[in-house]
């Protein structure tokens, strides 16, 4: 350098200065902040943006909602609920940040997190590591047998186990599936085989659907040529909901099951009548339910958010494991996340106004709920009624699997699928 | 003469249900034909608008989806909130998304014809804002439109579908005429092939650029608002048509028009043979495993062949 | 000031690292760098073990970044695929480490999961380079085989798509993947958190020490030569396609280390490490960091990786928002980067003084904000030439 009219101190600070700024970024707080026990720490991680926002915004809302009613009453314990919920943008590798943050800095005592199977995949090794109380709150393809975590949407089992004998009675025994080509998607197809089986229906016909395909034409015309009694239609996604419209305007018009269309993304809100005309649906909530206690929930839900566009199935399960988790921790006097679990694996009661969707209970030792499991119809002028009505417990893992998670098999941490127990499933 | 619009309005789907059904007696595949009819049009209208903005200007649109996006946006609003008729939304839409496209031209992609690989870094910025501001202002769905028409007569296919073929093969058409007939349309490609040339003969090629920018965008957001009746609305919608779009203008080549029907063509049918035989996961790696195919043995696209054909056959006479 | 004889070793070392393809070769830029690994070696003891675990990932980042810039910014290859490179990579990782088990099992995927990458890297290389595919259809056709690999992964979901007892998990993943580690049964070292952390930082700064004396060796040069002009270079001799093919492959295994560490931070992989916005990202970090600079690659990923993280702990909704604007301004404001954008600022105020540097920042404020005011029709117009179409295919 001939000048020195820029030291190499200068340099040297500002290199160091450029560097740290960009580590230090602009958290505040180092590791481990204050875990001040006046205020019971929740973390919610719902996504607001990104693929999964329109089913993942609804489940945020019943949980602050939740939180809001549970705080205005004095709390948990007397102590007022601090919500942490940053949005994770529908992003697996955002979901695992997030997730150690709330462990590890935010040190919430329980964690409530996830739409899809693949995130709570994601960040469950991360749950087991660190011992994690977490709910899992969206119905999903069921077997998940964990120490750490509580399911508490319907499984398929109990999803199609509630509309598929429904179908099998009134229209025939002749099945034709379409499903979305991924986990869920197969593995409901499965469960709709072996139900069938158990039934004496059969399904004769099977087709696969990637997530991206937005194109049903070939689809509709098999199901024509086949002319089955009825079709179960396992589609998700938004690419996925152009095949109602496709499927009107082809004319084709075979009675629908389905345990995933309308509760979740409601279809028959968003898309004109008649597009989910006759379209049965297994769901342990939906927001059209006309008992009393329901009402009252959907006015106090867009009362505190005239902006929402639907309540959807997975967000009352949001909105009841809240209450859920309230009543185990005064219940075990102790925010101890052990202490909560073993609370909880006692089994539990929700009932009341703490459930919209009608008096449940948690099955302890599978962490998984019993749920009023309802089947709903859809009309051309898209009015929802209810067709059936049952309570339906989970039967894989507490039946078929045989396992207690309080008790001999409190260690597990891993996923139970239906082939591996019914033939008629790895067919 | 009402009455004999109105006979011609029994007639047509008559009529057609019966020209259908006589080629099905004959051994014609008819349902195979209609399934390829709308997966070529799907691909054709999801590539047009891009087809004028990268392959006609080299600019590599990551927001494509998002102004297919836009057009399906204001049809869906114009329906719903100004009540106005189908046909006049689509319109609507595809004027709004080419003004909006020629606002980004001005503003942002003119300082980056120096540096294309640049404009594909700021237009997915802009897709993010635009995808996520969208959300923020309508939330995460709009109520959708109905689809129009019924079925085919006599067969369980969308009418409104297959005639969307139609429609590609009328902006097609459109857009070869308005390049190729008329004298802006040969300004704005002598201004695409060698800009001081035209300048220095007087040709104001900013407004060219601008203009064909706004037609890019005005036929992406057309594709919008001709699928809407036939999707959700959500934020994220524009998302599923942008694989197709990349690779079927990539696998046509420089010539816009030509290059995006033969590629629509033979994707299309390819998508629809290997769907209806294997399962739609088949035929959507059919389709990408062609174009892979194509760009590895074509270097010039579809279009190259084409022309060597040509010349081919022009050196055999 | 000072002028320090360094030993002739020394000298001969310093001599590979520093040439003119790197930005960076003054005395006070390997101070600064100093300065800078010691506050980044430092980083754990400061801010514990939790939050070097979590930095660890875009250490991890940094290697994919790395390896793009090798292909892109120095050679000129845009390529969409450097995370499939990285997602095959973690996935043989997770598949032969769950299969064979234990530390020894974990060892053994290591070399073996680089090796696919490598491999898969060599083959699409072969495939593309060898059979004339160029420029921008280079990066479609990466772009799609990314996207092939999606959709399979994607519905890989029953239990028949096992390798060994590993199943490959479809839309799901493949979660349970341990900890990073090395060693046999007995003698082995597993590392997380702080531990993690330096490791990767090693791996970082040998693999950017590495790609250093790489680019401003003579080899170095002809991957300039090829990416200014690629004709002209086979005319004089080079061998261009076997050289693309050989860099191209060296970045596969780059990206490919990227992803077993990607793999063993978060314990798990599913196929959205194939989705079109993850292979997206890379560009748009090398973009932004300064593709023409191997740090600016690697320190644009860090902090575009942090402001994401911030922006959606702070921002909720908007997140998104602020990082498309982010994205829009960088690219048009500082066109070669942040670091090159630094760096051409510290020459001219080195050269120039503080004052004048100030003068001349705000004159080109000035210029630029009158020429943008120009395109909008106020004032007059500024435009450069799009080229046609044909000159952006050759």
């Amino acid at each position: 350098m001939s000048d020195n009219r820029v030291s190499r101190r200068s340099v040297l600070a500002t290199g160091a200065a450029g560097v740290g700024a960009a580590l230090a970024g602009c958290s505040g707080g180092g590791g481990g902040g204050g875990s001040g026990s006046d205020t019971i720490k929740i973390g919610v991680l719902e996504d607001r943006s990104g693929n999964f926002s329109l089913v993942g915004t609804p489940k945020w809302r019943a949980s602050k909602l939740a939180i809001e009613e549970i705080n205005d009453n004095g709390g948990i314990m007397g102590q007022q609920i601090e919500l942490f919920d940053p949005d994770p943008q529908s992003d697996n590798q955002r979901y695992q940040q997030l997730t150690e943050r709330l462990i590890q800095q935010e040190d919430v005592d329980a964690l409530w997190a996830g739409y899809s199977s693949a995130t709570r995949e994601a960040i469950r090794p991360i749950i087991d590591r660190e011992d994690q109380l977490y709910f899992y709150t969206t119905q999903y393809e069921g077997g998940v047998a964990d120490k750490n975590v509580f399911c508490m949407g319907s499984t398929a089992r109990q999803q199609l186990g509630s509309v598929v004998p429904y179908m099998i009675e009134n229209f025939g025994t002749d099945i034709y599936t379409i499903a979305a080509d991924y986990n869920f998607g197969q593995l409901s197809a499965d469960w709709v085989k072996v139900i069938a089986q158990e039934n004496g229906a059969s399904v004769n016909n099977e087709e696969f659907i990637p997530l991206s395909n937005q194109n049903f034409g070939s689809t509709i015309s098999n199901i024509q040529d086949a002319d089955p009694d009825f079709v179960m239609a396992i589609l998700v996604g938004n690419n996925h909901s152009s095949f109602w419209n496709q499927r009107t305007s082809a004319g084709l018009d075979i009675p629908m099951g389905t345990s995933t269309v309308m509760a979740q993304s409601y279809q028959h809100k968003r898309l004109e009548a008649p597009a989910l005309a006759d379209v049965y649906g297994g769901f342990n909530y939906m927001e059209e339910i006309p008992t009393d206690r329901n009402e009252d929930y959907v006015s106090r839900y867009y009362d505190r958010f005239p902006d929402a566009g639907y309540a959807n199935q997975e967000s009352v399960n949001n909105y009841f494991s809240m209450y859920m988790y309230k009543d185990a921790v005064e219940a075990a006097g102790t925010t101890d996340q052990q202490a909560v679990r073993e609370e909880l694996e006692g089994g539990m009661e929700v009932t009341g106004d703490q459930s919209p969707e009608g008096d449940i209970s948690l099955q302890g030792p599978v962490h998984h709920m019993s749920h009023n499991m309802r089947v709903m119809r859809c009309d051309e002028e898209h009015n929802i009624t209810v067709e059936d009505e049952r309570m339906i417990p989970e039967q894989f893992l507490s039946e078929t699997v045989g396992i207690d998670l309080s008790g001999e098999d409190s260690e597990l941490e891993r996923q139970f699928t239906p082939t591996e127990y019914y033939d008629a499933a790895g067919e | 003469m009402t009455s004999g619009f109105g006979a011609t309005g029994l007639l047509t789907p008559l009529f057609i249900g019966d020209v259908l059904g006589g080629l099905d007696s004959i051994g014609v595949p008819v349902t195979q034909l209609l399934q390829m009819a709308d997966s070529i049009a799907f691909i054709i209208l999801a590539a047009i608008g891009l087809t004028i903005i990268f392959g006609m200007m080299g600019v590599i649109n990551l927001a494509h989806g998002e102004f297919i996006m836009m057009g399906a946006y204001i049809t869906t609003l114009s329906v719903n909130v100004a009540g106005l008729p189908l046909p006049v939304a689509m319109i609507l839409g595809a004027l709004g998304t080419a003004i909006f496209g020629a606002i980004v031209e001005r503003t942002i992609v003119r300082r980056l014809y120096g540096r294309l690989l640049d404009s594909m870094i700021v237009t997915f910025g802009l897709g993010l804002i635009l995808t996520q501001g969208t959300r923020i202002i309508f939330g995460n769905s709009l109520q959708s439109i109905g689809t129009p028409f019924g079925n085919v007569p006599g067969y369980t296919y969308s009418a409104y579908r297959v005639l969307l073929l139609f429609a590609a093969i009328a902006v097609l058409g459109g857009a070869y005429l308005v390049f190729t007939r008329t004298e802006f349309g040969i300004q704005a490609r002598a201004t695409i092939q060698d800009a001081e040339t035209a300048r220095s003969m007087g040709v104001d090629t900013d407004r060219m650029y601008t203009v064909t920018f706004a037609i890019g965008s005005g036929l992406a957001g057309l594709t919008g608002a001709l699928y809407a009746p036939s999707a959700t609305i959500v934020p994220g919608m524009g998302q599923s048509f942008l694989v197709e779009s990349f690779v079927t203008v990539v696998t046509g080549g420089s010539t816009v028009l030509l290059g995006t029907t033969l590629a629509g063509g033979v994707l299309g049918t390819i998508d629809a043979v290997f769907s209806n035989l294997y399962g739609n996961f088949i035929g959507q790696i059919a389709l990408l495993l062609t174009a892979i195919i194509v760009i590895r043995l074509l270097p010039d696209g579809l279009t190259g062949l084409a022309h060597t054909i040509r010349d081919k056959l022009g050196e055999r006479q | 000031m000072m002028d320090v004889t360094l030993p002739p070793r020394l000298k001969r070392i310093g001599n590979k690292l520093n040439g003119p393809n790197t930005l960076g070769n003054s005395r006070a830029f390997w101070a600064a760098f100093a300065v800078g690994m010691i506050v980044m070696a430092a980083y754990p003891l400061v801010r514990g073990s939790y939050a070097a675990g979590q930095f660890s990932l875009f250490l991890a980042y940094g290697l994919l970044a790395l390896s793009l810039s090798l292909i892109w910014g120095y050679t000129g290859i845009l390529s969409f695929g450097q995370v499939a490179f990285f997602g095959i990579a973690g996935y043989t990782y997770a598949i032969v480490s769950l299969n064979l088990g234990g530390a020894f099992g974990q060892t053994v995927a290591l070399p073996v999961a680089i090796a696919a990458a490598t491999l898969s890297a060599f083959v699409l290389g072969y495939f593309m380079f060898y059979g004339g595919v160029q420029d921008v259809y280079v990066a479609i056709l990466t772009l799609v085989v990314t996207l092939v690999l999606e959709t399979f992964m994607a519905q890989t979901a029953g239990s028949e798509w096992s390798i060994g007892t590993v199943a490959l998990g479809g839309f799901n993943g493949i979660p349970g993947i341990r900890n990073f580690a090395l060693g046999v049964e007995g003698a082995s070292i597993s590392l997380s958190g702080s531990g993690f952390y330096w490791f990767v930082l090693g791996v970082l700064l040998l693999a950017y020490l590495g790609a250093r004396v790489l680019v401003n060796s003579k080899y170095g040069y002809a991957l300039v030569a090829i990416r200014e002009d690629a004709e002209r270079t086979a005319m004089l001799g080079y061998n261009v396609k076997r050289v693309k093919l050989a860099v191209f492959t060296l970045s596969g295994a780059l990206a490919g280390f990227g992803g077993v560490l990607y793999a063993t931070w978060g314990n798990y992989m599913d196929p959205s490490v194939f989705s079109l916005v993850f292979a997206t990202i890379p560009i748009v970090w090398v973009t932004l960091g300064g593709r023409e600079s191997l740090l600016g690659a690697i320190v644009g990923t860090m902090i575009i990786e942090r402001l994401r993280l911030w922006f959606s702990v702070n921002a909720s909704e908007f997140a998104i928002v602020f990082v498309g604007v982010i994205l829009m301004t960088t690219v048009l404001l500082v066109p070669r980067g942040i670091l090159p954008g630094i760096k051409d600022g510290y020459v001219f105020f080195s050269e120039h003084g503080i004052r004048e540097g100030i003068e001349h920042g705000r004159v080109t404020i000035q210029t630029r904000i009158q020429a943008w005011l120009g395109s909008l029709g106020i004032g007059q117009s500024d435009t450069e030439t799009p080229p046609s179409s044909e000159v952006v295919r050759e």
